[in-house]
């Protein structure tokens, strides 16, 4: 393996690993809060969440670009500094978390409303606060399931290539990942190339699907661990 | 009848409450000061909305809820479910299915200790009374309806409540598995003095258990009284499961004779001038001086306005009329077997009533088969 194919492989691990720990937490509230609680505009909260799903990713990388840019309303003209965004890995970083987050998202909701919610309440009545009901009920009752939407987040980050390239570029070395270069490496005929950094590509998908399979699998229906 | 000498005094549970249900509107209004205090009525009467109300989990209940000095509920108060120091024990068990008995058992302790308790003690204590210590390292889809529903009162008492709130806590079993439940219940409300509030529709655990009774029907207070009097009551009669009543009276084994058992009716350790009852019962059950509840269905009472002689059935009891009422063809007597035993409601027809010329503090006998009496372990 070169040296180059190398960093590609690190920087995006790096991309899709810093987008996710970004990503995890405030994700899993908001499922949280979407599955338990009813408030006001809690349709379009869940609609503007999930719009990354179904939208083209350049065109959420071009609205990051617009709001990003020096003239655009989060730019250096409109705030006084540049937030750092455009052509770094921190670009990068911004554009994968914002496509992976809808299936966090999606996934910690759907997994908490299956939870019996009068568990919850039971948990209250012991005298735990709803903080306390959360972090050491809900979150444990709902493990298997967050972990396996934080896989699914995972690995859509690593192959985010539309909403990447539009607003951090594609320059190898600095925030060139796995799907830009096999694209590079396609559009410049080296085919070569493209193959071995598909079958990288492949490679990590399907060890990301084991651990997800090994994770849903290991404890059976909150038997005993033994 | 549950009398313990000296009898400790219970928080005033003070309750004044509205909530709009689906159906009908919750309206309760009541002061207890019992040790236990039944709520029963049909199912869909409100009961299950009435415990949740008073553990916190109704958010939308207006009124006043009290316990002692604590306010729970007022116009300006709403005290969530965490604090108002209760042990809830709902029908279903509710389990935390990612935890052992033992973890399971534990979920209160925080709030225990917070309140003075002594865990360690309450739990060893919870664990040898429900007869726990086999199932402690087990995890909870393992276990049994009735295992669970011991580990959930078992959770309840161990996180210190002030109020134990039981919803039902062995409807979803069967009936037989039910009965081998009702001692643990009963040993819990002796080893424990903490004030409970139980609802049931079940007429025996009313009757083995509570101190106090109050009747729903669409969420308004029916009848509230003492239990026996309330459930011999034609109103509340109807609503009893399935309309077949079975008369609970404590009761202690004298030992056993040709495969039948000789009880002696009311408590041994309370004197009373009163002759002794006697019946005998052809079941076995128990070692002589262990307590039972004997349980006669009030359609299997014969009633005698003179001495019969030449009987088969192996029971005749003396005993006075305390009431008659009828409703719907069916009358119901009331009868006293002795100023301290609690009486005992028969079932008989409206024209019975007019034919045996039957009215209060007629003196009449009573003729019972040893085959229909029932005996249930009290646990004690």
């Amino acid at each position: 393996m070169t040296t180059e194919t190398l960093v590609i492989i690190l920087l995006t691990l790096k991309v899709a690993s810093v987008a996710i720990l970004v990503v995890v937490v405030p994700a899993t509230i908001l499922g949280y809060l979407l599955a338990r609680y009813d408030f006001r505009g809690k349709n379009i909260v869940s609609g503007l969440v999930g719009l990354p799903l179904v939208l083209p990713p350049t065109a959420v990388g071009f609205l990051l670009l617009r709001l990003l840019a020096v003239d655009g309303p989060l730019g250096s003209d409109a705030i006084g500094f540049d937030l750092g965004f455009l052509l770094t890995w921190k670009g990068a970083v911004l554009a994968s978390g914002i496509m992976a987050a809808p299936l966090v998202v999606r996934t910690a909701r759907v997994t908490f409303e299956g939870i019996n919610p009068r568990l919850e309440m039971m948990a209250r009545t012991l005298g735990h606060g709803r903080l306390s009901t959360f972090l050491n009920y809900s979150l444990p009752l709902a493990r298997r399931g967050l972990l396996a939407g934080v896989i699914l987040g995972f690995t859509r980050a690593l192959g985010e290539f539309g909403a990447t390239v539009t607003i951090a570029g594609n320059i190898p070395g600095r925030t060139q990942t796995l799907a830009s270069a096999i694209f590079s490496a396609q559009q410049a005929g080296e085919n070569k190339q493209a193959y071995s950094l598909m079958i990288i590509a492949m490679v990590m998908g399907f060890i990301a699907i084991v651990i997800s399979e090994v994770l849903s699998r290991g404890r059976g229906q909150y038997g005993p661990s033994r | 009848m549950n009398e313990r000498t000296p009898q400790p005094s219970w928080d005033r549970l003070l309750v004044d409450v509205e909530l709009s249900l689906d159906r009908f509107k919750l309206e309760v209004s009541f002061e207890t000061q019992s040790q236990v205090t039944g709520v029963f009525g049909a199912s869909g009467s409100g009961k299950t909305s009435l415990l949740e109300t008073l553990s916190g989990l109704r958010k939308k209940a207006k009124g006043t809820l009290q316990l002692g000095d604590e306010t729970w509920l007022s116009s300006g108060t709403f005290l969530g479910p965490e604090d108002r120091n209760i042990g809830y024990v709902p029908q279903e068990g509710l389990l935390f299915p990612h935890l052992t008995v033992q973890r399971n058992l534990e979920t209160g302790k925080k709030r225990a200790l917070a309140s003075g308790h002594d865990f360690e003690t309450t739990l060893a204590q919870v664990v040898e009374i429900l007869e726990l210590s086999p199932l402690l390292n087990r995890g909870i889809t393992t276990l049994s309806g009735g295992e669970r529903q011991r580990v959930a009162l078992g959770r309840a008492i161990c996180s210190g409540p002030r109020l134990l709130l039981l919803d039902e806590p062995f409807a979803s079993l069967d009936l037989p598995l039910r009965r081998r439940l009702l001692p643990f219940l009963n040993r819990v409300r002796h080893e424990f003095q903490i004030p409970m509030i139980l609802v049931t529709h079940d007429p025996i655990e009313v009757q083995a258990l509570c101190d106090d009774l109050i009747v729903l029907k669409s969420g308004k207070v029916l009848v509230r009284g003492e239990p026996r009097r309330v459930l011999s009551d034609p109103k509340v009669f109807s609503l009893a499961d399935r309309s077949e009543f079975e008369n609970i009276l404590p009761c202690h084994s004298l030992g056993q004779e040709n495969g039948a058992s000789i009880v002696e009716l009311g408590d041994p350790t309370i004197r009373n001038p009163d002759p002794p009852v006697r019946l005998v019962v052809t079941r076995s059950e128990g070692n002589p001086g262990d307590r039972l509840f004997l349980g006669i269905p009030s359609h299997e009472i014969m009633i005698a306005t003179q001495k019969p002689v030449g009987l088969s059935a192996r029971n005749l009891l003396p005993a006075r009329i305390l009431s008659l009422k009828a409703e719907d063809a069916v009358g119901i007597v009331t009868v006293s077997l002795t100023k301290s035993l609690p009486p005992l409601a028969i079932e008989v027809t409206e024209t019975t009533i007019s034919s045996l010329g039957l009215q209060p503090d007629l003196e009449i006998f009573l003729v019972i088969k040893a085959a229909s009496c029932r005996l249930y372990n009290a646990g004690n």
